[in-house]
Formats: structure tokens, C-alpha cells, sequence
């Protein structure tokens, strides 16, 4: 047993659990059947499977309530009284209503719960496409597959561009090289091998021609500008020397003007002009005290004193012009060394050319002495320009090298790319394929799965009616969208346009579980509340097959039925009820809300009965009697006995004893099984049925005489035949019945009829001839 | 990881392997990214160009053992 089976649920003041309720769950057994009549309370038992699971109620949606949880809790009762705890084997987990929404602890006790309610049984066939594919999406959502795949369709296209590009450039870069080379006279045997000889050659030599060119015609320039430089110079100079000679005469004359003690003199001039200033007009010289010539005399000192400054003007004079005839002197000296030195310059440039055979070069070396310099440029001026076109050609070779370089690096990177991009694009578009393929593949299988599960199912109910083609279909021409088809009549069409209320009904049953069997069913509680309500009579029996069979795969199944057959056959055994626990509930009260009542198959309750100290004659026999009649309509119907027809198919005890002749009587065994031997092989007990039957023949006026009516015959007879009939009614039902495995139903052995697991095999499979 | 696009990676990732357009180590390194839809181009073109050329070069070696 999974330790994560149910133990216990408890619901407190959710709903109609007005009282705390506690449903237990027997151990060993994963289907619950929930009986009631309406408005017991089953729904509060969904109610709370859904609160605990997936934090809502169901039942009150769809109802025009709008938000439904101001109606969760019981009348009466506050948010905070809600509660439903849950017991496994592993954990307990409690949900209660939180401040937004329904909140669980543990967490990770959580359980799984699928949901489906009568009213949503058609939601799913009714839903738009793009519904019902939200529906399936968590089993073929594939989303992510198909962003990646997006991505590598999108590398693709880029590459199969770039492909092209390159292609478009390999072609230029051939128009290119082939023009260059039909411009070079189309030399070699392909413009290709030409550019490839071509570009390997060195363009270095090229370069350091250019610079030597350059240095040699900047050599020659430099010069050109110094015999007009030394002509200044030298004009310059003359002058100088003319200027000074004019100074220096000037000055020899002032100073003859002058008498020899002229400095001391000067001093007294001064003088007396100070002394003048004061007194400007004295009556005798202040120096000799003489009266004459007093007159005029500040004046005439003035005239001589005057003298005396033109000398020192002619004297500043010659001393500036002799400098500057020293300048102008050592400027020349100056050019006409430079000069020399660029002369050596251009020397040594020329002989950096001796290897430039094509170029021509002056006859004579520049000259050291500057004066003839003026001749030799002349004579070698148009070689300058030569040199300038030299240079140019070299550098337009340097530059054509260089173009025809990057033209065919850029043609074999090209070719390259197109090389490597024609290997790498069948690759991409290979594992495209493989993507595009499984995908599909993918989502085939996955709607296989489950319309074949859905298709499975129901033929499981509907056996033989041909409709069990059901197809899953994603609509090609839409994301999301899913179509729902099935075969009708032979034609394949829509299922809602020509399938009865009750086919549909099983169909969207069948939907529900086929996809809840597909999302990790052993750890999912399947609730079905109240599912058979529209399913005919006909079906009912099979559906109910179907989903005895179909809840063992989950972890546990709740069906909430007010099916009243299924009570009575249940109650009489005639279902398997290995995995079936079956809980009644009774009518529910505002004091009380949810009440459990105990159902006891029939034959328990006749074993009960004869287990009481003393048993009861009249019960006993009343309940044998019904559970005889029970016993001998089955083995009547499997044998096709000869029974007189009455209405209604009222047949008695009188009336199906003796329809088991003696052929058969003889015949019937059953080999019950007792356990497994030491190999795993089933044990098997064999036990004749003709001396119970023909025991319960002799005895079986005793049923009516204490089980059905009052008569004084039953006065005169002992109560021990009253219990012996029970006893011999048991005894055949405990041999031909299992209360887990049910009746002896299933003749797929060919040989007996056998209950579920083979816990007793019924022999013969026919009536004795 | 149990989504639909996981199980489809593996089922991709294997036949791409088995095709030779990845390595079983590349495979392994691109299966979380395909299913989550994180593959971007280069994520693509990386892998299935190294193993061309390790292919390309396994059968060069191929050849050439035969040649001896």
C-alpha cells in the first residue's frame, strides 16, 4: 500500500458541513462511492477536495454568484471556521482561507485534485477550439521546442543570405581581378593565378623607393632657394658696408668741429647754461667777469652745446651701421655653409639612388662653392619633375598591389565563407527537419494518445455501437485550436452535431479522464461528482465498470452518485468491490449537516443475523430468502434455465429451484480459491453445489413459513430449520460469491466463469445437454 | 524535468546525435536550453559546425588509415 494513500478528510463549517464531518477512508481501497439522495451533502465532500487542492469551489461557480467565496463557509459561520484537513500515510495538510486566497500548510502536502461536476461534464465537448486546446495544452505544449526551432529557422534564412552575399562579392571580386588583369594584357594562363603571382610580390621596395624620391627631390629642393638667398645676403652686406662708411665720416667731421679739450669745455657750457637759466641776462661773464659780449650769451652757449650732440649722433651711427655690417657679413658666411651642407645632403641622396636604374640623376655633384650653385640648378631643373612622376608612378603602383591584394584576399575570404556555408546550411536545415519531424510527431502521438485512450474508454461503455473513432485534431491553419471528431454512422464528423445527450455526456466523461489518466494519475485525487445523472440505463451498469476499473489508476477516486442502483447492486454483491469502499449518506440537517449511514451487502447482513445469540427464525429466513432468490436469478439467467415468464420478472423461490434440473445440479462446482503454494500457484478448495441446492430444496418452504408470513404452521416447527435454511442459503453464496471480487461473471477462460482475479471459478460454462 | 517540451528535447537531441549534426556532449549542454526555448542562433550554428568539422576530419583520418 502507497504510504501516500487517504487516511481521513475532515471538513469543518465549509459548505453544507454545518458540523465537523470526517470521512475515513478504508485502507487498501482507492475508490470511494459516496451515495446519497440530493441535497445530503454530497457536494460539500467535492467542495472540499477542490478547497484543499485547488484552493476553490467549484459547485457555486456558473451560478450567477460572482465572487463565490463570500459564500464558502457554512451559514453562520465565520471565514476563519473553514477548514479541511486531510490525512495520508506520509502527512497531514491543513487548508483554511487566508487573507486572499485559500491557503495550505504544509505546502508540499498539498494534493493533487482533479475536479468534474455534472454540470461541467460537457464543457470541455461545448468549449470553443481554442478552449479545449487550453484544455490539452500542459500535455502538448511544446512552446518552447518551437521558440528554439523559431530560432534555428531564423539562422537559416540569415546564413542562406550571407551565402548569397558572398556569392554576389566572389563574383565582383572575379570582375575586378579579371579587368586588372586584361589591363595588364591579360599575362599568365587565368586573371586568378596573375593576381595571385601579382599580389605576393613585395611592395616594400616600392615603399622605401617612394621615400628615397621623396628625400632626394625635398634635397634638391631645399638648395633651390639659396643662390636668391645668398644675392640678398650679399646685396644686404653691401649695403652695410656703404652705410657705415657714410656713418663713420659724419662723424670725423663733427668731431673737427670741435676744439681738443671739447669734454671739459662741454662741462662748462653746461654749466652756465644752469647758470643762464637763473640769471638770463647778466652784466658780465660770470667766468672771466667781463662786461663784453654779455650780451646774446645764453644763446650762444646753446649753439655750442648743440654741436657737441651731433657728434654723439654721427658717433651712435657708425657704430650701429659697423654692426650691422657684421651681421650682414655673418649671414652670408652662414648661407654659403648651409648651402655646402645641403649640397652633401643632396649627395648623399643621390648616392642612396645608385639602384634606381630609371631614374635620372644630375651629371655633376652639387656644387661645395655657392656661387656657381645658381648654375647647377638651372642646369638640372627639369629633373625634379621627373623625379615627381617617378614617385608618382611608384606610389600608383604601390596602391594598384594593394587593390589587387584586398581584392583577392576579400575573393578567398569570400569563397571561403561560401565553401563553409555550403557544408554548414545542409547540417542546419537537416537538424531543422529533424525538429520540424519530432515535433510533429511529438504532437500526433501525444492527440493519439488520448483520443485512442478516450476512444478506449468509450467503447468500454458503449461496446459495439462503432463510435469509439474519436479524434483529437490541432487545426493546421490556427495555433491553439483543437477539433473534437468521432465517427457516426460511418462518417466522420462532429461529435456535438449528431451524438445523443447521453453519448456526449459519456463522451465529456471520458475526455476528463482520459486526460486526467495522462498528468501523473498516481498522485491525483479524481473526484466525480455526481457524473452518471444523464447516463441512460443501458450504460450505466458498463460506465460504472469502466470507472471501477479506471480509478485504480489513481492515487485515489471520490464518485458522488444518487444512482440508486448502484446501492442495491453493490449491496447485493454484484459489483467487484475489491477497490471500492461505499459510503451512504443520509438526509442532512441544519443541527447535524453531513451524516454518514452504513450499507451491508446483503449477505453480510444474513451472516450477521446468523451470528446472533439466539438468531432470530423469522429474520433470518426473510433475509436468506431474499438472498436465495438473489442467488438462484443469477445462476437461472447464466444457465439460461426454463422459467415460467411472469410480469415483471417476479419470480420466486418456487419458481427458480426447480429450474435448476438435476443435470445441472450435478454439474455445478466451484473452486474457491484458499491462497498460493510454495511455487506462486493459486490453491483452489472445489466445493459441489447439488447438496446445498438440493438441501435448500427440501428446506425452502421453511422461508415462507418464518420469513414471509404469520402462520400457525410455524408454531410446529423447530427454529434450528429456520436457521439451517440460513446456513445452507450462506454457504451457497459464500461458494459462489467474493465480497471483494464480486460473481462468477467472466467466461474468458473457455472452460468456467470466473469472478474478478479468479477467486472462484464457476463450473460448467454451459448447461448440461 | 517532466513538460512536454523536455521530453521532446530528448527525443530531438537523440536523433540529432544519432545523425551526427551534434556530439553526445553538445547534446547534453543544448537539452535544457532547447526545451526552455533559450536556443538562440549561435546557439544552433556552434555545435552543429564543430561537429561538421570533427566529422570532416574523422573521415579524413578514416582515409587516410586506409590509404596506409
Amino acid at each position: 500500500m502507497s504510504k501516500t494513500a487517504l487516511k481521513q478528510i475532515t471538513i469543518k463549517c465549509l459548505r453544507g458541513s454545518v458540523a465537523p464531518f470526517s470521512l475515513s477512508f478504508e485502507k487498501g481501497k482507492k475508490l470511494t462511492i459516496v451515495y446519497g439522495e440530493n441535497g445530503t451533502g454530497k457536494s460539500t465532500i467535492c467542495d472540499a477536495f477542490e478547497f484543499l487542492g485547488k484552493g476553490k469551489v467549484g459547485s457555486l461557480e456558473n451560478k450567477g454568484l460572482g465572487k463565490t467565496n463570500r459564500y464558502w463557509q457554512s451559514l453562520g459561520k465565520k471565514p476563519t471556521d473553514v477548514s479541511v484537513t486531510l490525512e495520508t500515510g506520509s502527512s497531514t495538510c491543513q487548508a483554511a482561507i487566508g487573507k486572499n486566497a485559500v491557503v495550505v500548510m504544509p505546502p508540499e502536502a498539498r494534493p493533487s485534485v482533479e475536479v468534474l461536476r455534472r454540470s461541467q461534464i460537457l464543457s470541455l465537448i461545448e468549449a470553443t477550439p481554442g478552449d479545449r486546446y487550453k484544455a490539452i495544452n500542459r500535455f502538448v505544449d511544446v512552446s518552447g521546442i518551437e521558440a528554439s526551432e523559431a530560432a534555428l529557422r531564423q539562422l537559416i534564412r540569415d546564413l542562406t543570405d550571407s551565402r548569397k552575399i558572398a556569392i554576389a562579392v566572389v563574383q565582383e571580386n572575379e570582375n575586378a581581378i579579371q579587368q586588372f588583369w586584361e589591363t595588364a594584357g591579360k599575362p599568365m594562363k587565368t586573371p586568378l593565378v596573375w593576381a595571385e603571382a601579382e599580389s605576393a610580390r613585395e611592395t616594400d621596395s616600392l615603399e622605401s623607393e617612394i621615400g628615397a624620391l621623396t628625400a632626394l627631390r625635398e634635397a634638391y629642393n631645399r638648395l633651390t632657394s639659396y643662390p636668391e638667398l645668398l644675392t640678398t645676403a650679399e646685396h644686404g652686406l653691401r649695403t652695410a658696408q656703404k652705410t657705415l662708411l657714410g656713418a663713420k665720416k659724419t662723424a670725423e667731421q663733427s668731431l673737427q668741429s670741435i676744439s681738443q679739450d671739447a669734454g671739459e669745455v662741454l662741462g662748462v657750457l653746461q654749466a652756465a647754461r644752469t647758470y643762464l637759466t637763473r640769471y638770463p641776462s647778466p652784466k658780465v661773464c660770470p667766468l672771466c667777469e667781463s662786461s663784453e659780449k654779455t650780451a646774446d650769451l645764453a644763446n650762444r652757449i646753446g649753439q655750442r652745446l648743440k654741436n657737441f650732440s651731433s657728434l654723439q649722433t654721427a658717433q651712435k651711427q657708425a657704430a650701429s651701421a659697423e654692426e650691422e655690417v657684421r651681421r650682414a657679413d655673418l649671414k652670408v658666411a652662414t648661407l654659403i655653409e648651409t648651402a655646402r651642407q645641403l649640397s652633401s645632403d643632396f649627395e648623399k641622396c643621390r648616392a642612396a639612388h645608385s639602384s634606381l636604374k630609371d631614374i635620372a640623376l644630375p651629371k655633376s655633384p652639387a656644387p661645395e662653392d655657392p656661387s656657381i650653385l645658381a648654375g647647377w640648378l638651372s642646369d638640372n631643373a627639369r629633373l625634379s619633375g621627373e623625379w615627381k612622376k617617378a614617385e608618382a608612378a611608384r606610389y600608383d603602383r604601390k596602391q594598384f598591389v594593394s587593390t589587387l591584394q584586398k581584392a583577392l584576399q576579400t575573393w578567398r575570404d569570400n569563397t571561403e565563407v561560401q565553401r563553409e556555408l555550403d557544408r554548414l546550411l545542409p547540417r542546419l536545415q537537416r537538424a531543422l527537419e529533424i525538429v520540424e519531424e519530432e515535433r510533429r510527431l511529438f504532437t500526433d502521438n501525444m492527440l493519439t494518445t488520448i483520443s485512442g485512450e478516450v476512444g478506449r474508454l468509450y467503447e468500454a461503455v458503449h461496446p459495439g455501437e462503432g463510435l469509439d473513432k474519436i479524434s483529437l485534431e490541432l487545426d493546421p491553419k490556427k495555433r491553439a485550436s483543437l477539433e473534437i471528431g468521432a465517427s457516426f454512422c460511418g462518417l466522420n464528423t462532429v461529435p456535438q452535431a449528431y451524438f445523443s445527450d447521453s453519448h456526449l455526456d459519456t463522451l465529456g466523461l471520458c475526455i476528463f479522464l482520459a486526460l486526467s489518466a495522462l498528468d501523473q494519475p498516481e498522485n491525483t485525487i479524481l473526484v466525480l461528482d455526481d457524473v452518471l445523472a444523464s447516463v441512460d440505463e443501458p450504460h450505466v451498469e458498463r460506465l460504472i465498470e469502466m470507472l471501477y476499473s479506471e480509478a485504480i489508476k489513481f492515487r485515489h477516486c471520490v464518485i458522488t452518485t444518487h444512482y440508486g442502483p448502484w446501492k442495491h447492486k453493490l449491496r447485493w454483491g454484484w459489483l467487484k468491490t475489491g477497490q471500492c469502499q461505499f459510503v451512504e449518506l443520509t438526509k442532512w440537517s441544519n443541527d447535524s449537516g453531513l451524516t454518514l449511514v452504513g450499507t451491508v451487502p446483503d449477505v453480510e447482513r444474513l451472516r450477521l443475523l446468523l451470528a446472533e445469540n439466539p438468531p432470530d427464525p423469522q429474520l433470518v429466513c426473510s433475509k436468506a430468502g431474499v438472498v436465495l432468490e438473489a442467488g438462484l436469478d443469477f445462476l437461472t439467467l447464466l444457465y439460461e434455465c426454463k422459467v415460467s415468464r411472469k410480469p415483471e420478472n417476479r419470480y420466486t423461490i418456487g419458481d427458480l429451484l426447480p429450474a435448476i434440473n438435476k443435470k445441472l445440479r450435478q454439474a455445478l462446482k466451484v473452486e474457491v480459491l484458499t491462497g498460493m503454494d510454495a511455487a506462486g500457484n493459486p490453491k483452489y478448495m472445489t466445493t459441489s453445489l447439488a447438496p446445498i441446492i438440493d438441501e435448500l430444496t427440501r428446506i425452502a418452504e421453511a422461508r415462507n413459513i418464518f420469513g414471509c408470513h404469520f402462520t400457525e404452521i410455524s408454531f410446529k416447527l423447530q427454529d434450528k430449520d429456520a436457521v439451517l435454511f440460513g446456513e445452507k442459503v450462506l454457504a451457497l453464496m459464500e461458494a459462489l460469491t467474493d465480497q471483494d471480487a464480486g460473481w462468477p461473471r467472466n467466461s474468458k477462460s473457455g472452460e468456467y466463469w470466473a469472478t474478478s482475479g479468479e477467486t472462484r471459478r464457476l463450473h460448467p460454462l454451459r448447461k448440461p445437454v | 524535468m517532466d513538460t512536454p517540451s523536455f521530453k521532446l528535447a530528448e527525443k530531438i537531441i537523440e536523433r540529432l546525435v544519432q545523425e551526427k549534426l551534434l556530439t553526445i556532449k553538445e547534446g547534453k549542454k543544448l537539452l535544457p536550453k532547447l526545451a526552455e526555448g533559450k536556443l538562440r542562433s549561435e546557439d544552433w550554428q556552434l555545435p552543429i559546425e564543430t561537429s561538421g568539422q570533427k566529422e570532416s576530419s574523422d573521415e579524413q583520418n578514416r582515409a587516410e588509415t586506409n590509404h596506409y
